[in-house]
Parts: structure tokens; C-alpha cells; sequence
């Protein structure tokens, strides 16, 4: 019952409330990593499944998203005293030249919201940022997003150094973006594109996974 | 020159072939051989651009420019300028209650403000044979720019007071300035509010469309017109809400299905949208470009009220030949 109120409240936004049921689920004896799983991932799972159909909008998004980080702090020391590692690890951020984030963050709450540790660079990354962070967090992913017809192009140069790299065959490559098309994605060799921040979640779990 | 837009709208809804009315104004750096940096810099420029759209496309009407970083750098925030990307908005200049109260309400002028109503006032003295719209920023989205638009999407649930107190500011300024558009000659305005589109109905029935209200109210008349333009994904939830600023026709982007907006719009509202500006106009070719044309056209005409655009700003490295095939698919259609 008390995983399915924090699930309830995370969809909410209480971060408040989750926050302090996160701990007294803790005290009841509760497994942090179900605790993670059937409360916080669960609720975060139910609004990417309603952002993808259209019934909850960015905001909604943003502060279940926040709600569920209030939560994961709570767990943090005990799941990693437990040994529960995370679904995978993704380096994402907005490429060279380009300065929006929104998309990017959403896709970050999203991939969060999958259980994924991911590893935000921010916005206007060049190349080898993508590449020192990955090895640096022995990433399975590289997330590239970008908002603007010129900017876009700078995916190619990350993909093209990714492939020139130790990385190569070990870090899957995303894109995603206003202008960003599959075609896109497949001109420059990139693993994998999607459309929306919920999709790109899905599909960077699965990448984590086949890693 | 002095038109009655209420019956230039009239009149392309009651009309069988109508002018198309794509968002193009930035691709004139082709025809005048300049970078993006030198014609946001130079109204001379800008007006030479915009007639010299005007003399190759037969538009519906001539646009300005959709620089939506403008406003913003007039309330002071900083911005980024490319040879060939239309400029960004840098930074965050409200973080807080106390930036949003202490926030200046510019004079028009400030910043490029007044080159772009340069622009305007020859554009509008230069071309003759159609309306002349003036591109401005909606209260929500010039409110995003200057608060950060992740922060402002959260505020509207933590400090909706704060998202308040800079959006009275924002529109006071958009009232003066989309006024100073009206006594520059223009024949109205094409109001860009794409932040709303990423609201719920509910948030942007209290933090932008209220707004949008205020402005239309102030400046829309029988010789100066308001397009809204929202080129987000939530819109087709929206329509009520939108419909609510009593803009005096509506612009739609390719994130929407646009047959299923023009059934939730009324009929005898003007319509526009949603050739994809990157996927068609930027990426594509002059046979992609004219089978989705045609192919929209074929969908949306049955509607009167449609008026085939481009489902956004068209960018400024769009090849020529697309969007000559655009005009080229539209007049077709009409005319086969």
C-alpha cells in the first residue's frame, strides 16, 4: 500500500510526501531497491506512459521527475550499501553550438525514471566531452540532442570520433531532437533515434541491457 | 498601406485558390548574400530580404522575421549569434521572486527592438501588394526565455506568482511594442507563443492564453490583424484555450495533426500550417517537398478555412528550390 502512495503522490509531484513515505517505507522494513522499483520507477513509469499518450504535459513531467529524485536521495546510501546498481549508464547532453535543454532534460528524467544513472553534460558539449565522459563513467550510451538545423550536424562529428575511439563497439550511440528524423540518424551511423523523451528512455534500457 | 484585415481574412476563407502563407522570411540571406548575424543586425537588410521574398513567391503576405530572441535581449538577456542559425537566448535573468519584481520593463527601442520596427515601417512602405505582418514573441514564451523555460514549466506548479509578476511585465512590453508594429505601418502581427503548446490545457488557460487576450485586445482591429502561432504538440487539447485570445486567425505546427485541428477549429476562423520547415523545407527535396504538399492540401482544403504554411520558420539555409516548389504545389493544387 505505501509503495502505491509514493507511486500516487510521485505522479503528483509531492516531492515533500514522497520523500518522507520513501522513509517511512524504509523503517517499515521495506527492501530499498523494491522500495526504488515498485514505488518510485513504477510511479515515474505510469507518467512516462501518460506524457507518450498525451494525457500529462512537460510540466507534469518535470515535477514527478523531481519527486521521484527526492525519493532515490532518500534510497541512495542504502542501495548503494546494498550493492543495487543501476539499469545502466548514459552520458547525454545538448551538442556543440547548441544552447536548449528542455528536450534534454526531459529525456534525463525520463532515462532516470527507467532506473538508468545518467551523466548530464549540459548543453553546447563538443565531441570529445561525449567521449572523456563515457570512458570516464564507462557508459553504455552516448545521448546526443539538439534543437537547431545547423547544430544537428555536430552529431555526425560525435558519432565519427565515437567510431574512431576505443569506444567503439562498447557505447551505443542516440539522437533525438526537433529536427532530428531516422533518416538522419541513419546517415550518420548513429544506433539508435526516437522521436519522443519516453521513447528515448525505453530504448536507451534496452541499449543498457544488450550491452 | 492600409488594408482591412478583417476582410483580407475574409476573403482568403471565402476564396477557392488561396495565396499560400508559409513562415518565410530568414532564407532571404540567399537572395541577398549575407550571413544570419549581419541581417539581424541591419534593418535595411531586413526590408530589402522581405521584398525581395515578395517579388519572387506570391504570397499571401510578407513576414518579418521570427527572431524569438529579441524581446528578450531588450529586457537585458544575453544572446548568441551564429553566421547562420538564428540567434539563442544565454542565461537566466529571473531566478527568482525578487529578479521578477525588480525586472525593468524596457522602453521599445532597446536593444534591436527598433531595427526591427525599422525594418518593418520600409518593409511596409516597399511592398504594396499584400499585407505586411510583423513577427513578435508570446508573453509565455519571452517569460521562458527570461526565466529559463524548464524553471518556468516547474514554477507554474511551485511559484506561480513569480511565472505571474514576469508575465504582467513581459506583456506590457509586448503591448507597447506589437503597438509601435501597428504604427509602423504593418498590417498586424504574427504573435509566436510555441512554449504554450508544451502546457497543459489547464496551464495554458492561466499562464499564457489570459495574456495572449490582453494583447489582441489592445492592438487587433479591422487594419491590424493577430496571428497566433503555437507550433507545440499539445494544441489539439487546447483549442478552447487558444481560441480564447480572440486572435484574429490561428498558425498550427507540424507536431499536430492538422486535419484534426482544422475539425476542432471553427469555420469561418483562418487556419494556417504545417509543411515540416526541417524535415520538407530544410532537409527535404522539390519532390518531397511538393508530394507533402499536395498531399496536405488534398487533406486540409475540404476545410475553407485552410490556408497552406509552413509548419514553423522556415530556416535560413532552406534551398530556393524547395520552397519554390512549395508555391509551385499550392498553385497546382488550385489550379489543375
Amino acid at each position: 500500500m505505501i509503495l502505491e502512495d509514493i507511486g500516487a503522490l510521485l505522479q503528483k509531484g509531492k516531492s515533500k510526501d514522497v520523500e518522507r513515505l520513501t522513509l517511512e517505507a524504509l523503517e517499515s522494513g521495506l527492501e530499498p531497491a523494491t522500495i526504488l522499483e515498485d514505488g518510485l520507477l513504477a510511479g515515474m513509469s505510469v507518467i512516462g506512459k501518460k506524457f507518450k499518450d498525451g494525457d500529462v504535459y512537460i510540466p507534469e513531467v518535470l515535477i514527478a521527475a523531481r519527486a521521484m529524485n527526492a525519493g532515490v536521495a532518500v534510497l541512495r546510501p542504502r542501495l548503494a550499501a546494498a550493492g543495487v546498481e543501476q539499469h545502466g549508464t548514459v552520458v547525454l547532453g545538448t551538442v556543440k553550438g547548441d544552447l536548449h535543454d528542455i528536450g534534454k532534460n526531459i529525456v534525463r528524467m525520463m532515462m532516470e525514471g527507467k532506473g538508468l544513472k545518467v551523466v548530464d553534460l549540459g548543453v553546447d558539449v563538443p565531441a570529445e566531452r561525449f567521449i572523456d565522459a563515457a570512458q570516464e563513467n564507462d557508459a553504455d550510451v552516448i545521448a546526443c540532442s539538439a534543437l537547431l538545423t545547423t547544430t544537428m550536424n555536430e552529431m555526425r562529428e560525435v558519432v565519427t570520433r565515437v567510431k574512431a575511439s576505443p569506444l567503439h563497439g562498447k557505447v551505443k550511440l542516440m539522437v533525438g531532437g526537433a529536427p532530428v528524423t531516422k533518416e538522419f540518424s541513419d546517415a550518420i551511423g548513429a544506433d539508435c533515434f526516437t522521436a519522443d523523451a519516453a521513447s528515448a528512455a525505453d530504448a536507451a534500457l534496452k541499449l543498457c541491457g544488450a550491452n | 498601406m492600409k488594408l482591412n484585415m478583417r476582410q483580407w481574412a475574409d476573403a482568403l476563407i471565402s476564396s477557392g485558390p488561396k495565396k499560400p502563407m508559409p513562415v518565410l522570411s530568414f532564407p532571404s540571406v540567399q537572395l541577398l548574400n549575407v550571413s544570419v548575424g549581419e541581417l539581424v543586425h541591419s534593418a535595411s537588410l531586413q526590408a530589402e530580404g522581405m521584398r525581395r521574398i515578395a517579388l519572387r513567391v506570391d504570397a499571401a503576405a510578407a513576414l518579418s522575421m521570427m527572431d524569438l530572441s529579441v524581446e528578450a535581449e531588450a529586457f537585458g538577456a544575453r544572446i548568441r549569434f551564429g553566421d547562420n542559425e538564428v540567434p539563442s537566448v544565454i542565461g537566466c535573468l529571473v531566478e527568482d521572486m525578487a529578479g521578477a519584481e525588480s525586472l525593468q520593463v524596457p522602453e521599445v527601442g532597446a536593444g534591436r527592438t527598433g531595427l526591427y520596427l525599422d525594418a518593418v515601417t520600409e518593409a511596409a512602405r516597399t511592398i504594396t501588394d499584400r499585407p505586411v505582418l510583423a513577427g513578435v514573441i508570446g508573453p509565455f514564451s519571452l517569460a521562458g526565455r527570461l526565466m529559463d523555460m524548464t524553471k518556468i514549466m516547474v514554477s507554474c506548479y511551485d511559484e506561480p506568482e513569480m511565472v505571474h509578476t514576469t508575465l504582467r511585465k513581459v506583456t506590457d512590453f509586448l503591448i507597447a511594442y506589437t503597438r509601435a508594429y501597428k504604427a509602423s505601418g504593418a498590417n498586424g502581427v504574427v504573435l509566436a507563443e510555441p512554449a504554450a503548446g508544451l502546457l497543459s490545457p489547464a496551464l495554458c488557460e492561466e499562464f499564457s492564453s489570459p495574456y495572449v487576450k490582453e494583447i489582441v485586445d489592445a492592438v487587433q482591429d479591422d487594419q491590424f490583424l493577430l496571428v497566433y502561432h503555437n507550433c507545440g504538440p499539445a494544441v489539439p487539447r487546447m483549442i478552447p484555450e487558444i481560441l480564447s485570445t480572440g486572435a484574429g486567425a490561428y498558425h498550427f505546427g507540424n507536431a499536430v495533426d492538422m486535419e484534426d485541428v482544422l475539425c476542432r477549429m471553427p469555420e469561418d476562423v483562418l487556419t494556417m500550417g504545417n509543411i515540416d520547415p526541417v524535415a520538407d523545407f530544410r532537409n527535404g527535396t522539390p519532390d518531397s517537398v511538393r508530394a507533402h504538399t499536395l498531399a496536405l492540401m488534398e487533406t486540409c482544403c475540404k476545410h475553407k478555412n485552410f490556408l497552406i504554411s509552413s509548419g514553423c520558420d522556415i530556416p535560413p539555409v532552406s534551398p530556393w528550390e524547395n520552397i519554390d516548389a512549395f508555391f509551385a504545389a499550392a498553385d497546382t493544387f488550385y489550379h489543375r
